[in-house]
């Protein structure tokens, strides 16, 4: 690879003296890379699920190979490793160009959810039967990932270093896979491909797809490179690089422009293959630190073809080639990147207790007035809302017919409506409260307002857990479950906590960390349902987005009995929170055990979480909307807080879950989708107030 | 945030006020089926003994095959899950605009469902599913076993007798499971006849995502592989399958495991033919033994590959007249 310094700099001799060592050790390392993904293309060939075994693929490499084997590699392994090629250098260098756009190792098209958006646009696309061209496709995919890319980076507030791209990207993301989600289930063909499809697969049959999105790639490719001058001037900050002479806005939406365009190109050969392009430049910049762009991007894309392949070949080393067929590239991508993901939040330097207060709210107090207003509200929404969620649904119920239940005295039919509307109301309900009152012991002792118990982790692990559970054990009562989902919450947050712990609790690393985690824990319950029960849709489609449907009395109870002993204990600890939500070091001074009674928030918080998943599967946002809306209602401290975001987490999931019964029906929509779709603006409110 | 209190009473007492009464005329007779029959008690795939006060005339079922079997017995069901999705996928027994759709087949509405103030809800067996014993409170339900790779053919016997007990038509089934067997008797004779008898196949559908291709293959023990194993033909699969449905899942390298050059090709699409869309070009399918030899067969679409003895028939009648063209 070479380096020229092309111009007339009077400092030529120096630099070409300073970079004559990282020349060669970019050479080395590109070579490494090349062998290496020569060797994995190798063992590539030779996987697959037909007979074509190591030696004729070697006879067929050679010239020599039988008919059979030629057409195999023609028509399925070359096919194949030709995505995987494309995918590679595609989500590698979209990563590395992301992440010097927005001046953050933790960017990437996973992270700042260009990858979701493109996916969204593709299945929209396919559910409203525009059976459309490839190009087109590749189109809507792209002006999808770039609108996802323009809001996420817009919100965040530009080329800020911050955490705080990578949990609006999370956000956005959330929301869009919750639509995506909803378009599968409304337009439910038959779901079974697209759900695995929707992990990113590397199954294709033809060269169709890859061969015209070659093109973009290569022009995308080239082109980012030939901006590699800039994007290094644009590294040293916007007004160094302006005073260099830069156009720092070009610049930028340049490179965001094509990154977009190489993600949306993966997504149109292969669906969203998960953490590759966070991965590869992080990889990247371990082997070759001081890397110009020039050298960045295309090692990276490398990387990124040996994380693709690499994950590939594993899979189906591990599994055999014909069960691997069932499970998507992209879930073993996407734990590789996890892992990256937390390796590089631990490593990153902690921001310390510079932090402000959640919202800056702290010892902010309403009037009481404003607070025996509020009060009276949010108790009349506690009554209306469960009766209106009762009423409501896919038949009506009107208000005599409540009273005529409550009597004992409807007609058979109604009563079973209500018997078995009643659990679900209550799920809804009480899930929703344990996940508000957990979501503020957790953005307390975190210090960090964007915290919740979804994107930390726990409800992902609580679902792993309950989900393993099911798989092992079929029919389990509610205990089980409900025991299964705390043991999977207690060590999916003890692993998150470990990492997140450097000689001390940095809030920002935690909910990196969490993300990471939750992104695998996903990754994993797909794995565990795609393998164990592939032809069950509805059963993923519970777990991995919250649903009420076919909740029984007993299921409700472990959530109702976490709630009745931890929210007064949460309460009565409601100073310690106000303490712990101020910084790091008042507290301590102050004589608080910082580090016991931060533990015990937290387990308590794990626990409430935990339970609701067992009742309504995995529901994200709850936890952090609540807890935020109320502070915004009776200001920071947590004797009021507590309450209110318990009312408001209730009133929000139970409406919710009322709507998606309601809506559609006969058909119904799980209240985890409802709740994604209205927590994400809310979400990015948030945001956009809070904006540097 | 300051509510605007008075716009929001005025609203909440509209709402209240709308909203009281009741919907439900008391006292509206649940069955008024006064029957001639008296009651009936069937013993389902759970073994649970179920007891109808007389053979069920208003019936929801919530799997096509399970409404394909009710309908093709003269009783047409008054609700079905997913109907739209039933009209595409499941012609044997057409089903009337009458039938109304109670939500999707995964989580169908239990509103819907005792909506239809149905005599007998009747459901195919799956597995952690809290629906059954919810809806047992309200009406008896009657689970069909739906597949069983190990014994298929004699399953849908079952099925369709425990169906046909619940709603007082045995006589009928007997006629049809009767009328089956020597459909396929004949379908087998006239294979013989023919000299294919043995004629390995594959039977499979598909779908395609982006250029992503996935085949799912009807194993040994799938009913349609039941159903052209009784016509004289032999699966040709041996890859692993479930063993409830006998369904397995492949890509299309895969498929090179079929070498016999006299192998036959019956694929269902119903809605997206990815067969000729998604494989018609690529290498491998080319060279599969039924491509080189054009023995491939798209079944009708609506011809359902989990029915009753009517899909049964409607499959059985397309694989015998491909054998014997």
């Amino acid at each position: 690879m070479t380096t020229e310094v092309r111009g007339t700099s009077p400092r030529r001799g120096l630099v070409e003296t300073v970079r004559t060592p990282q020349t060669i050790r970019t050479a080395v390392v590109s070579a490494g890379l090349v062998v290496l993904i020569a060797v994995l293309a190798g063992l590539h060939l030779t996987q697959g699920t037909s007979t074509s075994g190591p030696l004729d693929v070697v006879k067929a490499i050679f010239g020599q190979g039988d008919a059979q084997t030629l057409a195999v590699l023609e028509g399925s392994r070359v096919p194949r490793l030709l995505a995987a090629l494309l995918l590679g250098i595609a989500l590698g260098v979209a990563g590395a160009g992301l992440q010097s756009v927005a001046r953050n190792p933790l960017a990437s098209p996973d992270t700042l959810a260009v990858n979701a958006g493109a996916h969204f646009a593709v299945v929209a696309i396919s559910a409203f039967g525009l059976s459309l061209p490839l190009v087109p496709v590749g189109g809507a995919a792209f002006a999808g990932g770039l609108a996802a890319a323009v809001v996420v980076l817009g919100l965040a507030g530009g080329g800020s270093a911050s955490p705080r791209l990578v949990l609006v990207g999370s956000a956005v993301l959330l929301a869009l896979q919750s639509v995506t989600i909803l378009l599968l289930l409304l337009f439910e063909q038959e779901t079974n491909g697209l759900f695995a499809w929707g992990s990113g697969s590397l199954t294709v049959a033809d060269l169709r797809a890859t061969g015209q999105m070659t093109p973009i790639v290569v022009l995308a490719v080239v082109a980012l490179i030939a901006m590699g001058r800039r994007l290094d001037v644009l590294a040293l900050g916007d007004d160094n690089a302006t005073v260099l002479g830069l156009r720092v806005r070009r610049t930028r939406v340049t490179a965001v422009v094509l990154t977009v365009a190489l993600t949306a190109a993966a997504v149109t050969v292969a669906g969203p293959v998960g953490f590759v392009g966070l991965s590869a430049p992080v990889i990247t910049r371990l082997l070759l630190p001081i890397a110009k762009h020039r050298a960045l991007l295309p090692v990276s894309g490398l990387v990124g073809v040996v994380t693709v392949l690499g994950a590939d070949v594993v899979l189906r080393a591990i599994m055999g080639s014909a069960a691997a067929v069932r499970v998507p590239t992209g879930v073993v991508t996407t734990i590789v990147g996890a892992v990256v993901m937390v390796w590089l939040a631990r490593r990153g330097r902690g921001s310390g207790s510079r932090r402000p207060a959640p919202a800056g709210r702290v010892g902010v107090a309403g009037s009481a007035r404003r607070l025996v207003t509020i009060s009276v509200v949010l108790v009349a929404l506690l009554a209306v809302v469960p009766v209106v969620g009762l009423m409501l649904g896919d038949r009506m119920v009107l208000l005599g017919d409540l009273a005529n239940w409550v009597d004992g005295n409807t007609g058979t039919a109604l009563t079973f409506v209500l018997d078995q509307r009643l659990p679900r109301v209550l799920a809804a309900l009480l899930a929703g409260a344990a996940l508000a009152v957990s979501g503020c012991g957790i953005q307390s002792v975190s210090r960090n307002p964007l915290a919740e118990p979804g994107l930390l982790g726990i409800t992902a692990g609580a679902g792993l857990g309950a989900i393993t559970l099911i798989t092992i054990v079929p029919a389990v009562g509610a205990w089980s479950i409900a025991g299964a989902a705390g043991v999977g919450a207690t060590v999916v947050f003890a692993l998150v906590y470990g990492l997140a712990w450097r000689s001390g609790l940095d809030s920002d690393r935690l909910v990196i960390i969490g993300i990471a985690v939750w992104s695998a824990g996903m990754a994993l319950i797909t794995l565990l349902i795609v393998v164990s029960d592939p032809w069950n849709s509805a059963k993923a489609l519970t777990w991995l987005s919250g649903s009420t449907y076919g909740r029984t009395l007993e299921q409700v109870a472990p959530v109702a009995l976490a709630l009745i002993v931890l929210t007064p204990l949460s309460w009565i600890k409601h100073r310690e929170l106000d303490l712990h939500a101020l910084d790091e070091d008042t507290p301590r001074v102050l004589g608080l055990r910082v580090e016991r009674s931060r533990l015990v928030v937290l387990a308590a918080s794990g626990i409430l979480a935990a339970t609701a998943v067992s009742a309504i599967g995995v529901v994200v946002f709850v936890g952090l909307v609540a807890p935020h809306l109320a502070r915004s209602l009776v200001g920071g401290r947590h004797g009021r807080v507590i309450p209110v975001a318990a009312a408001l987490g209730a009133l929000l999931v139970s409406v919710a879950d009322t709507l998606g019964r309601t809506v559609i029906a006969p058909a119904q929509i799980p209240a985890g989708l409802v709740i994604a779709m209205v927590g994400t603006p809310y979400f990015v409110l948030v945001l956009w107030r809070t904006r540097p | 945030m300051r509510l605007p209190t008075p716009a929001v009473l005025v609203a909440a007492t509209a709402l209240l006020l709308s909203a009281c009464g009741t919907t439900e005329n008391t006292a509206a007779a649940p069955s008024e089926s006064a029957a001639a029959s008296g009651p009936v008690t069937v013993t389902d795939s759970r073994g649970k003994a179920v007891t109808l006060k007389a053979p069920a005339k208003r019936v929801v079922a919530l799997e096509w095959g399970e409404a394909e079997m009710v309908a093709s017995l003269g009783v047409m069901p008054v609700g079905a899950a997913d109907v739209a999705g039933y009209h595409v996928w499941d012609k044997a027994v057409p089903l009337t605009a009458e039938v109304k759709d109670v939500g999707k087949r995964n989580e169908p509405s239990v509103d819907a469902i005792v909506g239809l103030n149905p005599d007998v809800v009747i459901m195919a067996e799956e597995r952690d599913s809290t629906l059954v014993p919810q809806i047992e409170k309200y009406v008896p339900v009657v689970v069909t076993k739906s597949s069983d790779a190990s014994r298929n053919f004699d399953r849908l016997r079952e099925d369709f007798k425990l169906i046909a007990k619940t709603v007082g038509k045995e006589a009928d089934a007997e006629k049809q499971l009767s009328e089956m067997d020597a459909e396929l008797a004949e379908g087998k004779k006239a294979v013989e006849a023919k000299g294919a008898a043995g004629t390995p196949f594959l039977m499979a559908d598909g779908y395609l995502e982006g250029s992503t291709v996935s085949i799912r293959p009807f194993g040994k023990g799938s009913l349609v592989s039941d159903t052209a194993e009784a016509v004289g033909l032999k699966n040709a699969w041996t890859g692993k399958v479930d063993p409830q449905w006998g369904l397995g899942q492949t890509d299309v390298e895969g498929l090179t495991a079929l070498t016999d050059p006299k192998t036959v090709l019956f694929y269902s699409a119903s809605e997206e033919d990815v067969f000729t869309t998604g494989l018609a070009q690529n290498a491998v399918y080319q060279r599969l033994p039924f491509v080189v030899s054009k023995k491939i067969h798209k079944l009708e679409t609506g011809t359902w590959t989990f029915g009753g003895p009517k899909s049964i028939i409607m499959t059985a009648d397309q694989i015998v007249k491909a054998i014997t063209a």
